[in-house]
């Protein structure tokens, strides 16, 4: 786990081989390392579920204002991870977990974080896109009225304004009231989306978000992720390895739970430093 | 095939050769799968049928609206209490019972967290759904009726009617409940939802279809019941009051159990029993019909 520590140990090299491979590469990345740049850690991190050992002593921080990918293959853990960063894995029977993980410094299982405005804060896309049954309006607020964050009459604006920041806004201005699953799959993870930027996360998980749409989705989706930071920082596992050198400005590689490498994705797939990462990105293995 | 010939020919010329035609055997098979179908669904249709016509025919004859509001008087005059009997004991029934079914399904569905005691509790209610209604009848009265000096009357009427009611609810909650899909709750979960608002404006709500739908099975199965009410409420022909002991009340299904089996010349016992089974159809018929129309509207926003 050499490499793992990641970018304390040469931020301005990461910072520039982030820079050249996407052009809308953000801020953040490009300012040296520092404890207000890191949205997300997890150390140590330990977590099985009864006598399975999922994830096996996980140390990262993750960028803020950033894209940053987890890959690995079938079974790495990286969905796990991603769902640890927002305590989804809590009630899964035989949960258990040793070390930490940290937002803005603090510990998310601090029992003076409540877990519903740790959830508020960092928020998840499903692999499958998954709208309420009700109508496309309500869907968009559900999260806001829940937490009371607007009046009635706003929130006809808010939804509004999330579902033209997601490019919905049109395809759906006329039905508002309509049931959500009249729309094709690709507009219900959009609306997924604007559900999960209404209530203004700081963090967004998306796991796996583009896996069962089509090509012409996908892309929307990839385009909107980019466009997202860096005002939030967003985490994405992926099992499309071209779709991390697309839209990740870092990438991480689990295998067998362990993290093996984490760095620049440009380093990471061309020039990685385990030789694990190679066989993987290079097709060898997974 | 080159061109564009008519498509009926393009079919059977390329079709001929190419495709072996259904075997002998197997269009017969098709063929007596889909009779026994036919025939089984004229089986539950055709008595149903009849016994709606028997019933409006009998009814129909001497049928007047007015006695849906005429007072019954001893072995004549209208259905007005009957009417009344029935409504208020089925009402209170399903107000208790849906109250502790939709509670208990809960329970088993999202708090429950061993196997064990899960399988326990719902091997009680079905236990519960197996018990004759006429055991059930006289458990209300050796322990309502008699043991706690009750006498007959709404209260415990209604009592042995929501332990009847109890395990159809429970079982359409429940199963309701684990049906609401897991990306429903993740959802809900991931919007930081606390668990009782998931539960209250997600997973209930698309519960609702459900519950309904078990709900109205169990009203107009209590409707139709007979045994428990005879052994709980007797029979009077007092209108259902406040007095919720200790006095005696009239449903619908008395008349009918006991009326049409009265022999002749008493010929109005008999006529206020051909009009007690029709306004017992009646009344099922529009809960069904209120049933499908609550479900419908839950349902307006749901997936497929």
């Amino acid at each position: 786990m050499s490499t793992a520590a990641d970018p304390a140990s040469s931020p301005e090299a990461s910072a520039e081989r982030t820079a050249s491979i996407a052009p809308t590469v953000t801020a953040a990345a490009q300012q040296p390392y520092d404890d207000s740049a890191v949205a997300l850690s997890a150390v140590d991190l330990t977590l099985s579920f009864g006598q399975h050992t999922i994830l096996s002593n996980i140390t990262a921080d993750i960028r803020r204002g950033a894209v940053t990918a987890l890959i690995g293959p079938t079974g790495s853990g990286k969905t796990t991870l991603l769902r640890t960063f927002n305590r989804m894995n809590d009630k899964v029977s035989g949960y258990r977990h040793d070390g930490d993980v940290l937002i803005d410094g603090r510990s998310i299982w601090h029992p003076g974080l409540e877990l519903t405005s740790l959830r508020r804060r960092v928020g998840m896309l499903f692999q499958r896109p998954n709208p309420f049954p009700m109508s496309i309006l309500d869907n968009v607020v559900a999260g806001v009225r829940a937490h009371k964050m607007a009046g009635k009459p706003a929130m006809k604006s808010i939804a509004e304004q999330h579902l033209t920041e997601v490019g919905l806004w049109a395809a759906v201005k006329d039905r508002l009231k309509d049931s959500p699953f009249r729309l094709s799959g690709g507009q219900q993870q959009l609306l997924c989306l604007a559900r999960a930027l209404a209530i203004q996360p700081d963090v967004l998980l998306l796991d796996e978000p583009t896996s069962s749409l089509d090509p012409n989705a996908t892309e929307s989706i990839e385009a909107l992720v980019r466009t997202l930071v860096p005002d939030i920082t967003v985490v994405i596992v992926t099992h499309n390895l071209a779709q991390a050198v697309r839209i990740a400005d870092r990438t991480i590689f689990l295998n067998k739970g362990r993290l093996v490498e984490h760095g620049p994705t440009k380093q990471l797939f061309e020039n990685p430093a385990e030789e694990e990462t190679a066989n993987y990105v290079g097709g060898r293995f997974g | 095939m080159s061109g564009a010939p008519p498509q009926g020919l393009a079919r059977t010329a390329s079709g001929a050769g190419l495709w072996p035609s259904v075997s002998r055997r197997r269009r017969a098979g098709n063929w007596v799968f889909w009779a026994l179908c036919l025939v089984a669904l004229a089986l539950v249709i055709t008595p149903t049928l009849w016994m709606v016509a028997g019933i409006i025919g009998r009814a129909a004859s001497h049928f007047k609206f007015s006695v849906l509001w005429t007072s019954t008087n001893n072995l004549t005059g209208g259905l007005r209490q009957p009417i009344l009997g029935t409504v208020v004991i089925t009402f209170a029934a399903i107000i208790i019972g849906g109250v502790i079914s939709i509670l208990t399904g809960l329970y088993l569905s999202e708090f429950s967290r061993h196997r064990g005691e899960r399988s326990i509790l719902r091997g009680g209610y079905e236990v519960l759904a197996g018990i004759p209604s006429i055991v059930l009848g006289y458990v209300g009265y050796v322990a309502l009726v008699v043991d706690l000096h009750w006498g007959f009357g709404l209260l415990p009427a209604a009592l042995v009617m929501t332990v009847l009611v109890i395990p159809y609810v429970t079982k359409a909650t429940e199963t309701s409940l684990a049906q609401v899909p897991t990306g429903y709750r993740e959802g809900a979960e991931a919007l930081g939802m606390s668990t009782s608002y998931t539960l209250r404006k997600i997973v209930l709500k698309a519960a609702v279809p459900g519950i309904v739908t078990g709900a109205l099975v169990a009203i107009a199965i209590a409707i139709g019941e007979t045994a428990p009410l005879i052994y709980t409420a007797s029979f009077s022909d007092l209108a259902p009051s406040l007095h919720l002991t200790h006095q005696a009340l009239p449903y619908l299904t008395y008349l009918v159990y006991f009326f049409s089996s009265l022999v002749q010349p008493v010929n109005s016992a008999n006529i206020l029993a051909n009009d007690a089974a029709l306004v017992l159809l009646v009344l099922v018929l529009v809960l069904i019909i209120i049933g499908r129309l609550i479900a419908a509207r839950a349902r307006r926003h749901a997936e497929s």
